[in-house]
């Protein structure tokens, strides 16, 4: 796992104190690790790590939904 | 089952609408007639409040110089009427869903007026941004399912919609009353505040009964669970004002590290309180915040 996926797990442990780690392949959304509220901020988390300008208008949720689906997208 | 707003109504409460009601007819105007579009507003001045703007506040007001804060305040001023536009969109969705249905009887004749009132609104603030911007900023919307009880759902809707009223409202009063800006700025948003007075209102007046309703039968936790979801909408509508892709539009080098650097300073979080202020207020004095602290950043 990259140094940034990490810093992406992280960002997610920081938010859930009842968490210590996340299976590469949890269901972020469905397990509502992110939700409505986290959402954007998480897109720009993983945009400003991966340095990939990230268009809010064609995200596709599925690129989101695992840190698994993250690393292979965007890092 | 009869639920949420004609079981939990007051007597001050059906007066309240009566007024807003009459109100609303009294005051009616044409928005298609009403405003005086000018071909292009001028780019060398600023298109809202200083004090508005996201870097106020800061040394980067320095750092970026006055030519680009002024192109900063259109970008900022476009995904300002861009954040209404989405805004009504979503909670017009949640009233239509709702007019005419068990349950909402009393207030239906109120949702037509408002209904009617937000459309017109979401086409003055989208007419603006696209003669003036030539685009609407798009949303992020990540759809997840309802809260489960519906008591909770609807109050949590309509506590949505009164706290994105009052943030917009508090950017229009003081847009509409500076006159260092442009006509058709202060018009947009004068207007906007005027309608915007009913409709605060009346969500103020709904949101206390429903929550009186829903804080008799859960327990503290629940209570608190709601607490931190609404102090977390205040969080996540503040940050909106702080939009990459302004900031990639204004000319700002380095928009998502420019973003992160306005949101870890802690100069900003004056501003940031002041226009949440009311709200903010509204929600301790009705018992449904506790605790006021907000995490901004």
């Amino acid at each position: 796992m990259s140094t940034a996926i990490n810093e992406v797990k992280e960002w997610i442990l920081a938010k859930h104190a009842e968490l210590t780690d996340i299976d590469p392949h949890l269901d972020l959304i469905e397990n509502r690790l992110i939700d409505s509220l986290s959402f954007v901020e998480f897109v720009f988390l993983v945009s400003q790590l991966s340095g990939v300008e990230i268009n809010v208008d064609t995200i596709e949720l599925d690129d989101f939904r695992t840190l698994h689906n993250i690393e292979k997208r965007y890092f | 089952m009869r639920s949420a707003v004609d079981n939990a109504v007051t007597e001050r409460f059906k007066e309240l609408l009566d007024r807003l009601g009459e109100k609303s007819v009294e005051d009616y105007y044409n928005p298609y007639k009403m405003f005086d579009w000018v071909d292009s507003i001028p780019e060398d001045v600023y298109w809202m409040s200083e004090d508005l703007i996201s870097p106020y506040g800061t040394e980067l007001v320095d750092e970026l110089g006055v030519e680009t804060m002024m192109r900063l305040s259109k970008w900022e001023s476009i995904n300002f009427y861009s954040m209404n536009v989405h805004g009504i969109r979503e909670l017009l969705i949640e009233v239509v869903n709702r007019i005419h249905m068990p349950g909402f009887e009393i207030p239906s004749d109120f949702f037509h007026h408002f209904i009617g009132e937000e459309n017109e609104h979401m086409w003055f603030f989208a007419e603006f941004c696209r003669r003036y911007g030539g685009k609407i900023y798009p949303t992020v919307k990540l759809e997840l399912g309802s809260a489960g009880d519906a008591d909770v759902e609807n109050f949590l809707v309509f506590a949505r919609i009164l706290l994105f009223e009052e943030i917009v409202d508090f950017y229009n009063m003081r847009m509409g009353e500076d006159r260092s800006l442009h006509e058709t700025i202060r018009q947009v948003n004068r207007i906007h505040h005027q309608d915007e007075s009913r409709h605060i209102a009346f969500g103020r007046e709904l949101v206390a009964l429903l929550y009186k309703r829903i804080a008799g039968r859960l327990d503290e936790t629940e209570l608190r669970g709601i607490e931190d979801y609404l102090k977390r909408y205040v969080a996540f509508s503040l940050r909106a004002f702080y939009n990459p892709a302004v900031y990639r539009d204004a000319g700002v080098e380095d928009p998502m590290g420019f973003r992160s650097r306005l949101l870890a300073d802690e100069r900003r979080r004056a501003p940031e309180l002041k226009v949440v202020r009311k709200p903010m207020s509204f929600l301790t004095k009705n018992g449904i915040i506790t605790d006021p602290t907000l995490s901004i950043n």
